[in-house]
């Protein structure tokens, strides 16, 4: 007797956003099962990755990226070595500099900047923000002004800044929202109904959820998006079809297992290894729950997880 | 379908005897729809009332145990199909694979790697559980040589073998360990389920691939054993996932009872070689329902993320995980060195800490016992208020181990502030940022 | 005149000249010359809004005024009048596109004239975002320059952009008043057609920021009402050009506010809430906020001492006290009431009696404040809400501190904080401040009123405030289930409890106890996307068990699927969730035939045979268990609890602890359902018995009602 299994296909899907312009667009969502379930019918969109640089280029990056980037001397340089890694399908740009914390970079500066990064290449973009939410209600207003017909995601609307982040990006200048709530459904949906009202077409909006590294309090990560996907599929619940893109990069490298060295931890091996490892794990295991995209800093890790979505998908 | 307490009760003797240990029936009969004790405990359910429950209360997945002595551990078991529904009981299990068509410095560096990984990390020992020993038929080193050898690390062994004769040979070396004979196929199923009951093991099933899987399933059912794990790696890494998912699915969701036992994924198998790869692909199955992941290699830079990716996972979404309380000197602290509060709830700890930590200044994090909630939490259920301070810092003498007097709150806890300072005599009470992520930049403007 | 006289004439008058105007230019260039505004992608952007056509050239003009023609209806309805408006703004348009022919460039500095589609981008985003509160289009000359200057000041002051046309434009220069873009003061024009270009503005705005396609008129006309906060102040005298400009603002939604009496007695015709007579000029600011419904954000505290959550926990020492004002000795208290709009101006804060300066060091005195609020979807139901937040708001000032509430509050204020400044007056700027910026969904207008003199608290604390806390008291005990058409969810505790939906009715407040039906409404009041939302009780399906088609298709969509159906009244069929968070938990006792509650602070042992962490892991996470329930302690004495199984009668046992705190409510509840004196006697706690069959003894002992009843399985 041989196995039969029942259709996990959804009457619902995830709604496509398409980031970017011209051959090297992409396209996010569109699927009507759950991450990678190709037995129950074919993904629409295989996801996607991208690689991210910010504004400091080098300074403050770890040797075993650095090291990727010999010769490189300008953020156009750098943007166009990013672009290039095998694997690549998006650039994001951080501007990590404007953060009243710490460098608090003019905006005038970080634009100059992005309009380097923008003219540099032709892959689609996502341009990040500070982490500051009233810092990033001008910069990235700004900065979706700053890369006009780019179809750039603006990442993101927060709670507090929705209004001007996505009037700029979604209304003024016709870019893709990136509403980013911290690791709660309920929060997510709330906030997709804003952009919403607002007047952002749907259809333009990508969410972040949030994650956090393999490990720390990555439950809740895995739950939030598990319960997205759960309620956009199976409830066909509209405010929460938005596909999910998750910056991965900017929350791994920060942890202990990624930035100890081995002098330190000679027991712990090799360095680079080590943070590889949890960034290609929690992107894993972010695309494993449902994500539509990853955004990753180290070009192994990004070779590895797009290596890994083909052999998935 | 799970059975309701309340329907068990029913049917239950309701002479509240205590002989099966709980207090009354009806404490008996909710312990028995959770699935926390057997039904059979009870002397005095007539047989039609068992009868009538047994095929409503049995779980839709096998519970398998594994291993001897203090590696005993169980697989399967599970309800749910995610995490947020109930709690998943059985973790995830990973093994390291060795072969006996290895050289002896392979096999030797092998088996000098995997004791290395081996650390705590909140309270659980964290370390490769299980060697996955394969057997090639045209292997240069003795198959029963190498499971001896790998016994000797005191792991639990899965045994890789489709050859009933050698998995015998090697069994009676290692069948005291209670490791998993994984080699039943379509064709051979007969003879490896003779020799495993024989040694008393949990067989596993291999296939070509799902219907030949399934096939062997009913076969082995047919000759009474039930005593099952299914090796669900398939040709491509697609398939495997395939295999896994959709097996978990039928017997979760679709009550396929020959669906319901723990999975095999050999990702040594399918990613040979590229161990990145291999990382990845274990945080995948992880989450998707592997029972045991094996993998080549297991160094610290897999294991960190991956295990804990797997204390994430696997643990009672209604219950929070909980940091040891106590001080944690952060950044070469002293007793000098200011000191800060805050709760055990997991979360609150790593984020704190990681901040901290980032600041670079010198400082003592003291982790007061919350009840594992976070910090509005816990003080509107009154586990984080100015009485529990006051006792922890008499309970941990506080004041005897740390000389410095300025102790910094959560800023959400702000309405603390003076209760405090009326309890701590003698100490200067700062309010913190609300959020962890201003912390470095407070404790830079506090020019400490 | 009639109204429609005004208008029609002067429509008519504005078409004529317009016609004339492009005959003229067609004779002197020829159809084919081009027309265009500089810097925009809209053509002619009023036009192109309303038509969907887009004009090239004169000779286009020329042909699109018969479509204006068509617009200039007659026949005396209040729509002509309307349509009549949108004609003559049409008109305006062209009037002033002919003056950009050849790429002329019509306006001097200070006048602006047309403004190009990046302006709008640039502006188009804080006005989204209500960071441009308003947009105030004052036309003609103000009676004087100086209030003319004041207005447009005000304005300036609440962030609201200004235009200007005509006289005003002189009298700003006049007296030196910085005008520009940048300062967002923007003199258009001293022709009255050049207010066009703040029509504009407006269409624009709904093109680019609303998708509004050229040609959706209603869809225009809509988002300009609903989303363009502008409105009109035009000044006397009013011709009937202007009056028909006004006829077009009218249309778009744009409220016209106006100082020309006499004309508006002539044409005799009210136009409710869009054509006011304000006679003060100084009052055009509130006139015009209030008739366009417009809010102005509150982002400063004007206290001379910090504001911030870090001093809610102060606590202020008897030595460093300059003042104390002590409810449980004097006369005290603290009020929310609701008023009409016309009752209270907005930010007026009254002391009445001695000020903190005029009181004796470290003595104890009297205080009352009512704040008094007003609002469209005010109701008095969110007055204890806010209230319950005042001791927050007051703790949270740098060297104050507050505790109580209602008329047993105490305050003390610390001498370094009076050193500072602070005076009774800024206790009303903080709650004006607080009230006003918090609840701002609800509250238009507030004021403050602060008493001291001893006489008066005692009075109005007796006459005005006990009146009204015993009504709210009153209104608790008398809101039923029954009595209400809507109940709401609660999906707060979702984070750890995904699936789980608390649904709030009167009398089943949510199960954590922190949740009322009160407080669940204002918070959906308050954040309509939040997490409470209103489910509706239209379609009962069993009475008895409180099952409504209602709350089910609510409970299946907030939990996500993972729940089919609940009912408000039984323990046994279909029974609410829990969360984790629950109060209490009670569960099935079969031997008494009963239920037994225990609470989440009892250790112990129940006689169900399970503690309360037992229970609590069998009845959380959002599951159904029949048999057993979480809910709050308040919901214990309610005529609802369990309901469909007999009510309170069935609770043979809980803990002794839990049992003082409800006995008084529960009492009463027993003797009004059941005639049962002392019902709480009856009921068994830890002392009596920790096992079903001691309680047994017990409860036939005492006669407990829950023996005799139905069994429950």
């Amino acid at each position: 007797m041989p196995f039969t299994a029942k259709s996990g296909k959804f009457n619902a899907s995830i709604k496509t956003v398409t980031v970017g312009t011209g051959d090297k667009a992409i396209t996010l969502g569109g699927e009507n099962v759950l991450p990678f379930y190709t037995f129950d019918a074919p993904i629409e969109n295989a996801p996607k990755v991208g690689i991210e640089i910010t504004d400091f280029g080098m300074e403050n990056e770890p040797e075993c990226v650095k090291k990727y980037y010999e010769g490189c001397t300008t953020l156009a340089d750098i943007a166009k070595k990013a672009a290039s890694f095998e694997g690549v399908d998006f650039l994001s740009f951080r501007m990590e500099g404007g953060d009243p914390n710490g460098a608090n970079k003019s905006t005038e500066e970080l634009m100059a900047a992005l309009k380097e990064v923008a003219d540099a290449v032709d892959c689609p973009l996502v341009v990040s923000g500070s982490k500051n939410a009233e810092k990033d209600a001008e910069l990235l207003s700004k900065a979706a002004e700053a890369v006009q017909g780019k179809n750039a995601v603006i990442l993101a609307a927060r709670e507090e800044n929705y209004k001007t982040v996505g009037a700029a990006a979604g209304l003024a200048y016709n870019q893709i929202v990136g509403a980013e709530s911290s690791v709660d459904i309920n929060l997510a949906k709330q906030l997709n109904v804003l952009l919403t009202q607002l007047g952002v077409n749907a259809s333009s909006i990508a969410m972040n959820v949030g994650t956090a590294a393999a490990g720390y309090g990555y439950e809740y990560v895995a739950s939030t998006m598990q319960r997205v996907k759960a309620a956009a599929l199976s409830q066909n619940d509209t405010q929460l079809q938005m596909p999910i893109i998750t910056p991965v990069a900017s929350e791994v490298w920060g942890v202990k297992e990624a930035v100890t060295t081995e002098e330190d931890m000679p027991e712990w091996g090799c360095q680079e290894r080590r943070g590889v490892d949890m960034e290609v794990q929690t992107a894993a295991a972010d695309l494993a729950c449902g994500s539509n995209a990853v955004i990753l800093k180290h070009p192994t890790s990004v070779a590895t997880i797009s290596k890994m979505i083909k052999e998935l998908v | 379908m799970a059975l309701k307490g309340l329907d068990i009760f029913k049917l239950s003797p309701k002479k509240n005897c205590k002989e099966c240990g709980s207090p009354t029936c009806m404490a008996f009969s909710m312990k028995v729809a959770q699935g926390a004790v057997d039904i059979n405990a009870c002397p005095y359910f007539s047989e039609d009332a068992k009868a009538q429950l047994s095929e409503a209360t049995a779980p839709p997945m096998k519970t398998v145990k594994v291993g001897a002595g203090s590696e005993e551990f169980t697989l399967g078991g599970e309800t749910v199909m995610e995490r947020h529904e109930k709690t998943f009981v059985s973790k995830t299990r990973y093994a390291v694979a060795l072969c006996n068509c290895m050289d002896d410095v392979a096999i030797d560096a092998a088996l000098a790697g995997i004791p290395k990984v081996e650390y705590e990390r909140i309270g659980e020992r964290m370390y490769v559980e299980m060697v996955y020993v394969n057997y090639a038929a045209d292997g240069a080193t003795d198959y029963v040589e190498l499971v001896k050898k790998a016994a000797a690390l005191g792991r639990t062994l899965i045994l890789g073998c489709t050859d009933a004769e050698v998995a015998k040979a090697a069994l009676a070396v290692c069948k005291d360990g209670k490791p998993i004979l994984n080699g039943a196929t379509p064709d051979n199923y007969a003879d490896m389920n003779a020799v495993a009951t024989e040694a008393g093991v949990v067989l596993g099933v291999t296939g070509a691939d799902i219907n030949g899987l399934y096939d062997t399933v009913k076969a082995l059912e047919a000759l009474g054993n039930k005593n099952l794990v299914i090796d669900t790696t398939g040709a491509t890494v697609k398939e495997t996932f395939a295999n896994t998912v959709q097996v978990r699915k039928a017997a979760i969701k679709d009550g396929d009872r020959s669906c319901g036992y723990p999975s095999i994924v050999n990702l040594a198998k399918v990613a040979k070689d590229d161990m990145h790869l291999q990382s990845a692909l274990a945080a995948v199955f992880t989450i998707k329902y592997g029972s045991i992941v094996v993998m080549q290699e297991m160094t610290y830079s897999e294991a960190q993320p991956l295990y804990g990716l797997r204390q994430n996972i696997f643990t009672d979404p209604q219950k929070p995980m909980r940091v040891e309380p106590g001080i944690y000197p952060l950044n070469g602290a002293d007793e000098n060195s200011i000191c800060l509060t805050t709760v055990d709830f997991a979360l609150t700890y790593f984020l704190v800490s990681g901040e901290l930590e980032r600041s670079g200044v010198p400082c003592n994090l003291i982790i007061s016992d919350a009840g594992g909630l976070s910090v509005l939490t816990a003080w509107a259920a009154g586990k984080l208020s100015s009485g529990t301070i006051e006792k922890f810092w008499k309970e941990h003498d506080i004041e005897g181990k740390i000389k410095s007097r300025k102790l910094i709150i959560p800023g959400k806890v702000a309405v603390l502030k003076g209760e405090i300072e009326a309890k701590l005599p003698g100490w200067e009470i700062i309010i913190a940022p609300a959020e962890a992520a201003q912390l470095v930049k407070f404790l830079k403007d506090m020019n400490l | 005149m009639t109204l429609f006289d005004v208008v029609f004439s002067g429509n008519d008058t504005v078409y004529g000249l317009t016609e004339s105007a492009i005959d003229a230019a067609i004779a002197q260039h020829g159809a084919d010359k081009a027309v265009a505004f500089p810097d925009t992608a809209y053509s002619l952007p009023c036009y192109f809004g309303v038509t969907g056509t887009k004009i090239a050239n004169l000779g286009d003009m020329k042909a699109a005024l018969d479509v204006i023609k068509s617009l200039m209806t007659r026949n005396k309805r209040l729509n002509d009048v309307f349509m009549s408006g949108v004609a003559t703004a049409l008109c305006a348009e062209f009037i002033e596109v002919l003056k950009y022919m050849d790429g002329a460039t019509p306006y001097e500095a200070p006048c602006y004239g047309h403004l190009g589609d990046a302006i709008i981008r640039e502006l188009g985003v804080p006005l989204v975002t209500g960071d441009i509160p308003g947009v105030a289009v004052i036309l003609g000359a103000a009676p004087t320059a100086q209030e003319g200057v004041d207005l447009v000041k005000s304005y300036q002051a609440q962030g609201i952009l200004v235009t200007l046309v005509g006289g005003i434009i002189d009298q700003c220069e006049e007296l030196g008043y910085k005008t520009g873009a940048n300062v967002r003061v923007i003199p258009l024009g001293k022709d009255v057609t050049s207010v066009i270009h703040v029509v504009s503005v407006a269409v624009r705005a709904a093109l680019i920021f609303g998708n509004i396609k050229g040609g959706d008129a209603a869809g225009l006309m809509e988002y300009t009402f609903k989303r363009v906060p502008a409105f009109v102040n035009a000044f006397a005298p009013l011709d009937p050009v202007i009056v028909s400009c006004g006829a077009g603002a009218i249309a778009l939604g744009f409220p016209v506010i106006t100082n020309d009496v006499a004309t508006a007695e002539a044409v005799n015709i009210k136009v409710p809430k869009s054509l006011i007579v304000q006679p003060d000029v100084s009052k055009f600011n509130a006139t015009s906020l209030e008739a366009r419904d417009i809010k102005i954000k509150i982002t400063h505290i004007d206290i001379p001492v910090a504001f911030a959550s870090a001093f809610e926990g102060e606590i202020i020492r008897r030595g460093d006290m300059q003042v104390e004002f002590d409810g449980s000795r004097v006369d005290c208290f603290e009020l929310v009431q609701t008023k009409d709009a016309s009752e209270i101006e907005d930010h007026k804060i009254e002391i009445i009696g001695p000020d903190i300066d005029e009181m004796e060091v470290g003595s104890k005195q009297s205080i009352a404040y009512v704040v008094e609020v007003a609002g469209k979807t005010m109701q008095s139901d969110f007055e204890s809400v806010f209230e319950r937040k005042f001791h927050s708001y007051l703790n949270c000032v740098e060297g104050m501190m507050h505790t109580g509430q209602r008329d047993m509050i105490r305050i003390r204020v610390s001498k370094d904080t009076f050193n500072a400044g602070f005076r009774l007056k800024h206790i009303g700027e903080v709650l004006y401040a607080k009230v006003k910026s918090e609840f701002a969904a609800v509250v238009d207008k507030c004021q403050v009123k602060i008493y001291t003199n001893p006489e008066e608290c005692t009075k109005l604390r007796h006459e005005l405030a006990i009146p009204v806390y015993d009504k709210r008291d009153e209104r608790l005990t008398t809101l039923t289930d029954e009595g209400v058409d809507v109940y709401y969810s609660c999906i707060m505790c979702q984070a750890f409890s995904p699936s789980h939906v608390c649904v709030v009715t009167p009398e089943r407040l949510g199960l954590c106890g922190a949740v009322s039906w009160l407080d669940a409404k204002a918070t959906n009041e308050l954040d309509p996307q939040g997490p409470c939302q209103v489910i509706t009780k239209e379609r009962p399906i069993d009475e008895r068990i409180g099952e409504y088609e209602d709350v089910n298709e609510a409970v299946r969509k907030f939990s996500q699927g993972a729940l089919e159906d609940v009912s408000l009244y039984s323990i046994i069929e279909k029974p609410m969730t829990s969360c984790g968070c629950f109060e209490c938990i009670c569960g099935i006792e079969p031997l008494s035939n009963g239920v037994c509650i225990a609470n989440r602070e009892y250790a112990g042992m129940t006689p169900i045979g399970m503690t309360f962490p037992e229970l609590a892991s069998m009845t959380g996470g959002g599951v159904q268990t029949p048999g057993f329930m979480g809910h709050g302690k308040h919901f214990i004495a309610s005529k609802k609890f369990m309901k469909a199984e007999g009510g309170i009668e069935r609770i043979v046992w809980m803990p002794k602890d839990l049992k003082e705190q409800v006995k008084d409510r529960l009492n009463a509840t027993a003797k009004e359902l059941y005639g049962i004196d002392n019902f709480c006697d009856m009921i068994g706690d830890e002392t009596v018995a920790e096992d079903p069959e001691t309680l047994l003894a017990f409860l036939e002992e005492k006669g407990h009602p829950a023996l005799t009843m139905e069994p429950m399985m």
